[in-house]
């Protein structure tokens, strides 16, 4: 009996102790944002109000990689995750990282897009599915970035834009690695500015880019150099 | 003890006799070379290659739901577009390209004529999203295939999930093209000095291997590269082959080096389907090359064959054609279970 009740005590503990250590996590938020304004695309397209007529229609991206360093050293990682980031999906802006041990660091580091290694993987489920829309069928790939929506500058049907960012050879691999210096937080926030990114497009030349291309490996470094770390 | 042993024996006898049986859903013939699909990542089953083989003869993943992946691949042609230089897809639309024949495609490292494709589990998508092809989507293909009355059950016995996913239809469809092995030609039972060719046939091999091999090489009668065969340039289609996939002038006009095997029956030959015949092919190798930047070195130097030697060369070829393969009931139209959908 008196077995018993250890053995059940032990079991107790552990639950509880898993319930409890879950709050070791890192709560990593990713949010879109045009300027100042938080980009919302669940129920509607985002209107600028500017004299472009800008709207957007998607932005969605693949965060993949995640690491955590301090002093230069990898100490935490989350390995074989695919994040597919879609301002149209709240949950999809959230991601929580177990950090069990409650590791310190001083950098995040992680991909934007898909490794080479995964691209030539062949068929794969969850975030990685096909239907999830984020890979090319004529020209196998995954696409890392993609943004959509018309502005008055493009001359182009119905005024449309639209950013498929990807390719994993070389000369035109589009894979961005983001390195930031952080608070060692279990918060962390991460602003993509899309006004950024659209500062540095002309779009009245550069309005359509689907498949791997020089031009499409600058404009995924301009994606990259949009993305901030929120202080707090 | 005693027990316990038996109880071991048994169970290795079961991991062995399971094994054989996963084994021989795919053999690897004597005479090729290990295959280059990652079969780990997509063990086959017997379950999952049928599923494979229902879905490539089904229409429903197409947007009209007329098409299947057999309408311009069909068996008793190696799985070819018979008698279309150009395949015919929806609304009677032409397409861009011949389409290939499929055999041995587990010992290929790149698909399509320019390689577009990096893996065999990603095929089925360029088919199924092409506007001129099958013109749909995998998201609406696996929302139809949930919907329908049978495949919800042949996914549940093939992955033990009836929720489809892009990843199974893709797997499943693969594994069906994986069995596709063609192996036993007269070729190969030479090889495996089962019989003797003739003195004919054996002249034309000696031939082809002195003017052929560097490119179609045995005994998959590929080298799995991409070459310039110095075909004129069709100026209407202006396909440009392998540099359409990687955008290196250096890889203009090179096509993907086509199998041999079977050739009798998956004309019209190359990309565009120009040639009806084959005399006219090795006609083009002697007479007809075009000179120009990316030219195959090997090709620079015209071939000269006398005509008797063209005849060798051709009796030869016929040598490379496998019946079992082309009426191999295991890759028919299975209509044991869609015969069961319109019961339903
Ligand atoms: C409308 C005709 C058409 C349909 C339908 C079609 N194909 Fe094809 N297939 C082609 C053509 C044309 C090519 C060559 C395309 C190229 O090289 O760009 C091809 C190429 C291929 C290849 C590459 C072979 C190689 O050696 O590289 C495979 C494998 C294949 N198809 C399988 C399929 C499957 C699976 C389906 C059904 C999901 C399908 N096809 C549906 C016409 C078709
Ligand atoms: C330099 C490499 C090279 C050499 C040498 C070569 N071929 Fe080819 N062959 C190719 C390529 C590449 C293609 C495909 C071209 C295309 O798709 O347009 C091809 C296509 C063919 C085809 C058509 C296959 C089909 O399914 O459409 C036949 C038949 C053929 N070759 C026979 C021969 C014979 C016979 C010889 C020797 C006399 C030969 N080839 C020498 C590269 C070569």
């Amino acid at each position: 009996m008196k077995g018993k009740i250890a053995v059940f005590l032990l079991f107790f503990m552990n639950v509880y102790g898993k319930t409890f250590s879950q709050t070791n996590s890192i709560q990593f938020s990713i949010i879109p944002t045009f300027g100042a304004a938080t980009l919302h695309l669940s129920d509607s397209a985002f209107y600028a109000n500017d004299t472009t007529h800008l709207q957007l229609t998607a932005v969605k991206c693949y965060i993949s990689n995640i690491q955590f360093l301090k002093n230069g050293k990898l100490v935490l990682e989350e390995k074989n995750s695919y994040h597919l980031v879609d301002a149209s999906e709240i949950n999809s802006l959230k991601i929580s990282i177990n950090n069990q041990q409650n590791i310190s660091f001083d950098q995040l580091k992680f991909n934007l897009g898909i490794d080479s290694a995964t691209n030539v993987a062949g068929a794969m489920g969850g975030n990685l599915d096909p239907t999830k829309g984020m890979y090319w069928a004529w020209q196998s790939g995954y696409i890392n970035f993609k943004l959509e929506g018309t502005s008055a500058l493009c001359k182009t049907r119905n005024n449309e834009f639209q950013f498929h960012l990807g390719g994993y050879q070389q000369p035109n691999d589009c894979l961005q690695t983001l390195c930031f210096p952080i608070n060692n937080s279990s918060k962390i926030n991460l602003r993509l500015d899309v006004q950024q990114i659209l500062q540095q497009i002309d779009l009245t030349k550069t309005n359509h880019i689907m498949s791997p291309s020089a031009e499409a490996v600058l404009v995924s470094k301009i994606v990259a150099n949009a993305f901030t770390i929120y202080k707090n | 003890m005693k027990h316990k042993l038996l109880l071991l024996s048994l169970l290795c006898f079961a991991i062995v006799a399971f094994r054989s049986v996963e084994d021989s859903l795919f053999v690897v013939p004597s005479n090729f070379p290990k295959p280059v699909y990652n079969f780990s990542k997509n063990s086959l089953t017997a379950n999952k290659i049928q599923l494979g083989r229902a879905l490539f003869y089904d229409p429903i993943l197409s947007r009209d739901n007329l098409i299947s992946c057999a309408s311009c691949h069909s068996q008793f042609s190696a799985f070819t577009h018979i008698d279309h230089a150009l395949s015919h897809g929806i609304d009677d639309k032409i397409g861009f390209r011949n389409s290939p024949a499929l055999m041995n495609l587990a010992w290929q490292t790149s698909f399509m004529r320019d390689g577009a494709i990096n893996h065999l589990d990603m095929l089925a998508l360029a088919p199924m999203s092409n506007p001129d092809e099958m013109d749909e989507n995998i998201t609406h293909v696996v929302f139809k295939l949930q919907a329908n009355n049978v495949y919800p059950k042949l996914f549940f016995e093939a992955f033990g999930d009836s929720v489809i996913t892009g990843e199974h239809t893709l797997k499943a469809i693969a594994q069906f093209m994986l069995t596709l092995v063609s192996s036993n030609s007269k070729y190969d039972s030479v090889m495996r000095k089962q019989s003797v060719f003739t003195s004919q046939e054996k002249n034309g091999y000696v031939l082809f291997k002195k003017n052929c091999a560097s490119c179609h090489t045995e005994p998959l009668f590929t080298n799995d590269n991409f070459r310039n065969n110095g075909l004129a340039i069709d100026t209407t289609l202006k396909d440009f082959g392998r540099y359409r996939a990687t955008k290196n002038p250096s890889d203009s006009l090179k096509f993907k080096v086509p199998t041999l095997r079977n050739i009798e029956f998956s004309y019209p030959y190359m990309h565009d389907g120009r040639f009806k015949k084959l005399s006219q092919v090795i006609n083009h190798y002697t007479n007809g090359i075009e000179k120009n930047r990316t030219l195959a070195p090997e090709l620079q130097k015209a071939i000269e064959l006398t005509s008797n030697e063209k005849v060798d060369i051709i009796a030869f070829l016929l040598t490379l054609s496998d019946k079992s393969f082309l009426f191999n009931p295991k890759y028919f139209y299975p209509k044991e279970i869609f015969s069961k959908t319109v019961k339903d």
